[in-house]
């Protein structure tokens, strides 16, 4: 790609209807959304169930054709077949046909992207190992569990090594082990430069990997920026402290009402469940070690 | 960014070996051994043979009819409920979303999804055709040797016997007869693109598998009440039926077009041209439907 840097993603004033059953009345499930995700980036958005979030995605990848407005793809028109050659994506409750195993599918879908050969089976030992999927490789994907499918996809996904990913909801019907390891692997591909574009209704996991975050209402984009700039709450500071008596904390105190602040809250901090849980199943994997 | 061509034989031969691995994986072959079954039975119909070489040549008939008929209902049945199941189940599994997704342009998608029911169906039918050529074969045999015992009884000159026997084979396992059998998978080539096309507009198996039939029915009869419409036209009855016939004619495929067993049954010889010529309006009309397939795919939403 040569030039100035183009963008990964363009989505322009993306308006999707859908007819309604309603009278002759058009539904409308995206709302002149208008996005800009720059290479390299991770975008995550967010909104609630039927908000319209997976009608945007399948815009973006010419599975649905925008009732107005303009997708595209570094630079090129998302309903143009070219458009899909660097995009990988994980459809929500992914499914593949359940007579293959992991492998054949893996060679399918790479197949279908032009790849072949040693390449080929070179590519899908890797991924199969980065998903961990070895044990059950030779194994059709009939008797796999939502969690293992969704690895499957995730593999499947990025087959052709693309420069950007599109994950719809790439945790939902994971355990939180599974969605640890799937965060894990979108700060890796960060590092690789890929871009990556997610949604979710899981306000938690967007927060952790997200550099950007746009919130999706009903079909209407209505906040968009970076991580920091939406969830700091510029007159408050935060200190986190180990090992600290009850006097030193009066202290503490003392000097930042000298200051003119007020500390507003003080105690042990709560972890939350997610890391709790991620803890013991970690402890637990090392005792069966 | 290197361009995408339009038709790749690659992609369309990879999706077509999936679709025909994932139709063998659903044990479809299994309606085989019904087939056997036909014609081994077809075999045990009317067994006397009484001499006649009419009789022999009619026993024979029966038998390719019964060979004829179990292939074509079977071809067409493979064909019509292959096509009329894979692109819903793709379509309600989502697995379409994430085959459209690569780089695979839709009209390459629905060509490789026809050919591999194409070539599901000619393996049923190279395997329907070798065991009903086998077994014609040893009937075919067995009656020669009868007839040449029953000739040499009657003092026939060993000419006369090889004449009768000539006659005979001409019946049995021919060259023609191989045309008939190209022509029971032409048609069921066209029952699928037909397949394909409804399935590409309708939202449910059962409904495809209807409005085929259907299609189908219409592409068989028409020719009949073409010329039937005519005749009542030229006997003075002009009639607004004709006309319509004419409508259908350019909707509907002319199955008579291709019906070449009728004369294969009768031990006609089949002509290298003629051959070509079916060939040709059989490979013509799936691509049709094909192309027509493609337009209603092509901006459907999933
Ligand atoms: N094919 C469709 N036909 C009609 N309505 C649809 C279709 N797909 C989605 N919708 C509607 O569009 C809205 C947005 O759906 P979706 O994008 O899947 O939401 P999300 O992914 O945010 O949960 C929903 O109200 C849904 O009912
Ligand atoms: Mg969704």
């Amino acid at each position: 790609m040569a030039g100035k840097e183009v963008a990964a993603v363009e989505i322009v004033d993306l308006v999707k209807e859908y007819p309604s059953s309603f009278r002759r009345k058009m539904y409308r499930a995206v709302d002149e959304v208008s996005l800009r995700i720059e290479q390299g980036e991770v975008y995550g958005l967010i909104g609630p169930n039927g908000s319209g979030k997976s009608t945007t995605m399948k815009a973006l990848l010419g599975l649905v054709a925008p009732t107005s407005g303009l997708c595209k793809v570094f630079g090129c028109d998302s309903m143009k077949v070219d458009a899909r050659q660097h995009v990988g994506f994980l459809p929500e409750n992914p499914y593949f046909y359940k007579h293959q195993t992991a492998e054949e599918t893996l060679k399918f879908y790479g197949r279908l992207c032009g790849m072949r050969g040693k390449q080929l089976a070179m590519r899908i030992d890797a991924l199969i190992e980065l998903v961990s999927l070895q044990d059950a490789r030779k194994r059709r994907l009939g008797g796999y569990s939502k969690g293992m499918l969704q690895r499957v996809g995730l593999a499947q996904a990025m087959i052709q090594e693309p420069q950007l990913l599109v994950l719809d909801e790439p945790t939902a019907g994971v355990d939180p082990v599974g969605s640890r390891q799937i965060r894990n692997l979108i700060f890796q591909l960060k590092e690789q430069g890929v871009t990556v574009f997610l949604c979710s209704h899981l306000l938690e996991q967007v927060q952790e990997v997200c550099d950007t975050v746009g919130i999706i209402f009903n079909g209407k984009m209505v906040q968009q920026g970076s991580l920091s700039e939406l969830t700091s709450v510029d007159s408050h500071t935060e200190i986190l402290v180990e090992d600290m008596d009850e006097a030193t904390l009066a202290k503490v105190r003392e000097v930042i009402e000298q200051g003119g602040g007020e500390l507003l809250a003080s105690g042990a901090p709560r972890r939350s469940l997610e890391n709790l849980f991620i803890e013991i199943a970690n402890q637990c994997g090392e005792e069966a070690r | 960014m290197s361009k995408i061509g339009f038709i790749s034989a690659t992609r369309i031969s990879v999706i077509a070996g999936h679709t025909f691995t994932q139709l063998v994986r659903m044990k479809v072959f299994y309606f085989l051994v019904v087939f056997a079954v036909i014609v081994l039975a077809s075999q045990f119909v009317d067994m006397s043979t009484l001499g006649a070489v009419k009789a022999v040549e009619q026993n024979l008939r029966v038998m390719k009819g019964a060979g004829f008929f179990a292939m074509n209902m079977f071809s067409v049945i493979l064909a019509l409920s292959a096509t009329a199941l894979l692109l819903p189940k793709d379509i309600e599994d989502r697995t379409l979303y994430t085959i459209l997704c690569k780089p695979v342009p839709r009209l390459d998608y629905l060509i490789g999804k026809l050919l591999g029911v194409v070539a599901l169906v000619t393996v049923g039918l190279l395997v329907m055709d070798g065991l009903f050529c086998l077994i014609l074969n040893i009937r075919v045999e067995a009656m020669v040797a009868e007839q040449a015992d029953l000739l040499t009884r009657m003092g026939r000159s060993a000419e006369v016997i090889e004449s009768h026997a000539a006659a005979i084979r001409e019946q049995g396992v021919t060259w023609s007869l191989q045309a008939g059998v190209i022509a029971v998978l032409l048609k069921a080539i066209v029952v699928a693109s037909i397949a394909l096309l409804v399935s590409t507009f309708s939202t449910s198996t059962i409904f495809t598998i209807i409005i085929t039939v259907v299609v189908v029915l219409i592409g068989l009869i028409q020719a009949e009440a073409r010329d039937y419409f005519l005749q009542q036209q030229s006997l003075g009855m002009s009639s607004p039926m004709l006309e319509m016939t004419r409508w259908i004619s350019l909707l509907f495929p002319d199955f008579k077009l291709l019906g070449i067993e009728d004369g294969v049954i009768n031990g006609e010889r089949v002509s290298w041209s003629l051959l070509g010529r079916v060939s040709l309006a059989g490979v013509l009309y799936a691509a049709i439907y094909t192309v027509l397939s493609w337009f209603v795919f092509r901006r459907k939403e999933l």
